[in-house]
């Protein structure tokens, strides 16, 4: 029996797959330690205690509360606690630390006059002339933050829509006056705007900006996504970053991409900045360009002949093999091996670098677009099939759970995949040991996520054709993709803690030791 | 529109009562509309621009005062904050720190002061920023002070 027999039918035949054989099967491969109990892993994965995922309602109840705390602990208002919170990035430690620290230094900074010696003294008289339309109002009309400047309500509420309309620049509106610094609270909004239409976007600036100043809350990246995720584990380190929205996108909190588990960030940043760096293609022109003779200039060679010309302005006319003037050289049949040693070399070096980049990069981008349509795949099998199967097998919903269990291990291994080909890139090249595993490792997953594709894929189709009567082979199927699901699933989950550690529990020393285990896992099943 | 026109009218009653106040400053309205202003300023003394009149054209946008005007030098001016083609003038109060509280008098003030405290480091002439930052200011000057003679004095004879 050999390898391929073990990866093409050892689980496809076997459709009793347990937990005990699966695991005992995969622990030939990666022996981690595993102490979570296998019914935990997806909780764990999935939604663990360590994010919550805010929907508009929570933020605005997050922010409240945090805007009631100050408020009550300083004795202020609302509004005055909300410009406090705002300033200092919605952290109440740091509001309270400043405060009580310098209060009056805190005030100053963001605009807070004492209320206390509000303006009774500043615009005596019944009557007073506004600062904008410059016209004079009885005193009811006219409207001052504290600092005694008036201006008419009339002026107030076209001041205010023209801050809001330039943007969340309105959070810090100040005393039109412009000499005076004197904050325009959200109280002030709420008594002047001139809509509700203005009030509700200074409510959404206001919103936006506990979100986006808030060191512990990022909004979604997930397209037109309007949830935000506040992260409450420390992560990095052993911890994992990876967050999965109710959007059903998932990415990493620390750095907003994709979900990149066994990287890490700084591996994925500079993956990607590679793929679209363009020294990337210009490395590609050096392994098929020389440098003319004369200006240096890289010249491509694009036809079968070795007469080349050089562009405008220089025009110079030379050969391709030996570079020297076309006109005057007759044959080239005389070998400069230390030149040509030396360019060759550089050439050859330059093809190698680009042909393993490019290796990598397809199976990355093959694994990407790959995940992609297993996630519009996951959509179809919801909205259609799974109402087809209830119809033809006759089953309730919650028992075709198994299916769409299936689809999102199929979407989060696609993503593993994926970023095991970044992982392979960076993997140093003289860790032979090392490389060979990896390699083995990632083949492996890779056929295991293959056959779970393809069982929930095509073999779920048999079994879309109404016969009026249940299907004989549906029980069977049934444990066959509930097995490959779980093997699979377990498989991943140790390739990642062993890719991450990196591969340094791995309880093996070789491929070829692993290789001469498959076929006693075989003989068992 | 009715707001803008309002406040216009009024400023332009108190420019006829400060004309006498402020020497510096002739603002005149156009006859045939009132979103259309010129102003003609005297250059600072003790500076390259002492002795000449500098002429400025505003255009008043129809939500003023909440928005800003449009200002910018008819006369040419060799300043480091004022493009030497076009006129136009690098000034933060023209912008974003613009308030409603400004009126067209204060800013031609604005503009006074900025021509006697140029601020390198936001060139709109870079020629003339570059001389400054370097530290030229002897050769700032007598650039400055050349246009001044060219442009902004009467011409002799
Ligand atoms: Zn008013
Ligand atoms: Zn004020
Ligand atoms: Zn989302
Ligand atoms: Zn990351
Ligand atoms: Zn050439
Ligand atoms: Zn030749």
């Amino acid at each position: 029996m050999d390898e391929n027999d073990l990866n093409s039918d050892h689980v496809n035949s076997d459709t009793t797959v347990d937990d005990d054989d699966a695991d005992c099967y995969y622990d030939f491969f990666i022996k981690g330690d595993d102490p979570m109990d296998p019914e935990d892993a997806k909780s764990h994965q999935g939604s663990g205690q360590k994010y919550t995922i805010l929907n508009q309602a929570d933020m605005r109840k997050r922010q409240e509360d945090v805007i009631a705390e100050v408020s009550t602990v300083l004795s202020v208002s609302g509004a005055t606690a909300t410009i406090l919170l705002r300033h200092f990035n919605w952290s109440v430690g740091n509001v309270h630390e400043a405060w009580f620290a310098d209060e009056d230094d805190v005030r100053k900074r963001v605009g807070l006059l004492d209320y206390d010696k509000q303006l009774s003294d500043v615009n005596a008289g019944d009557r007073a002339s506004c600062g904008i339309c410059f016209d004079v109002y009885p005193r009811d009309r006219i409207f001052s933050v504290g600092c005694g400047h008036p201006f008419c309500r009339e002026c107030w509420g076209g001041y205010i829509r023209s801050a809001i309309n330039n943007g969340p620049g309105c959070l810090t509106l100040r005393c039109p006056d412009p000499s005076c610094s004197a904050a325009a609270d959200r109280d002030v909004i709420d008594m002047l705007a001139l809509s509700d239409d203005d009030k509700k976007k200074y409510s959404q600036y206001l919103l936006r900006s506990y979100v986006e100043e808030n060191k512990k809350i990022k909004w979604c990246p997930g397209p037109d996504c309007e949830y935000a995720v506040e992260f409450d584990g420390g992560g990095g380190g052993e911890d994992s970053w990876d967050v999965s929205c109710l959007c059903y996108y998932s990415f990493c909190w620390n750095c907003l991409e994709d979900s990149h588990r066994p990287v890490d960030c700084q591996t994925v940043s500079s993956w990607l900045s590679k793929n679209t760096d363009e020294s990337e293609t210009k490395i590609w022109i050096l392994a098929r360009t020389k440098p003319c003779p004369r200006c240096q200039k890289s010249i491509e060679k694009n036809g079968g002949c070795m007469h080349m010309t050089c562009n405008p302005p220089c025009r110079y006319e030379f050969c391709w093999i030996c570079l020297g003037d076309w006109y005057n050289h007759g044959t080239c049949n005389r070998y400069n091996e230390a030149a040509d040693v030396e360019a060759d070399k550089n050439r050859e070096d330059a093809e190698k670098y680009v042909t393993k980049y490019t290796h990598y990069y397809d199976r990355w981008a093959a694994n990407h677009s790959s995940r992609q349509k297993a996630i519009a795949d996951m959509q179809r099998v919801q909205s259609m099939q799974i109402r087809r199967l209830i119809e033809t097998q006759g089953k309730a919903g919650y028992e075709l759970l198994f299916i769409t269990d299936a689809w999102e291990q199929i979407i989060g291994c696609r993503q593993v995949l994926k970023w095991t080909y970044a992982y392979g890139y960076y993997l140093p090249e003289n860790e032979h040991t090392k490389r060979r595993l990896f390699e083995f490792l990632q083949g492996e997953a890779e056929k295991g996520l293959e056959r779970l594709h393809e069982c929930a894929e095509l073999e779920l189709n048999q079994f879309l054709v109404d016969y009026g009567r249940p299907s004989e082979g549906f029980r069977e199927f049934e444990v066959k993709l509930k097995g490959l699901t779980m093997v699979t699933r377990k498989y991943f989950e140790k390739l990642v803690r062993a890719l991450e550690n990196g591969l340094s529990e791995v309880q093996v020393s070789g491929s070829e030791e692993i290789g001469q285990n498959i076929p006693m896992t075989s003989a068992e099943g | 529109m009715q707001a803008s026109r309002a406040r216009l009218f009024k400023e332009y009653k108190e420019v006829q009562r400060e004309k006498i106040a402020d020497p510096d400053i002739q603002l005149v309205c156009d006859d045939s509309n009132i979103f259309k202003w010129t102003a003609l300023i005297k250059g600072p003394s003790e500076t390259p621009y002492e002795g000449g009149i500098f002429q400025l054209a505003f255009a008043v946008p129809e939500q003023y005062p909440l928005q800003p005007p449009q200002v910018r030098f008819l006369t040419k001016i060799f300043h480091p904050n004022v493009h030497f083609k076009t006129g136009e003038i690098c000034l933060d109060i023209l912008k974003n720190a613009w308030s409603p509280a400004w009126t067209l008098q204060s800013v031609c003030r604005a503009i006074i002061a900025l021509m006697a405290h140029p601020e390198p480091d936001s060139p709109l002439n870079c020629d003339s920023g570059n001389l400054l930052r370097s530290g030229d200011i002897r050769g700032y000057q007598s650039m400055a002070r050349m246009y001044t003679r060219l442009a902004a004095m009467p011409k002799k004879g």
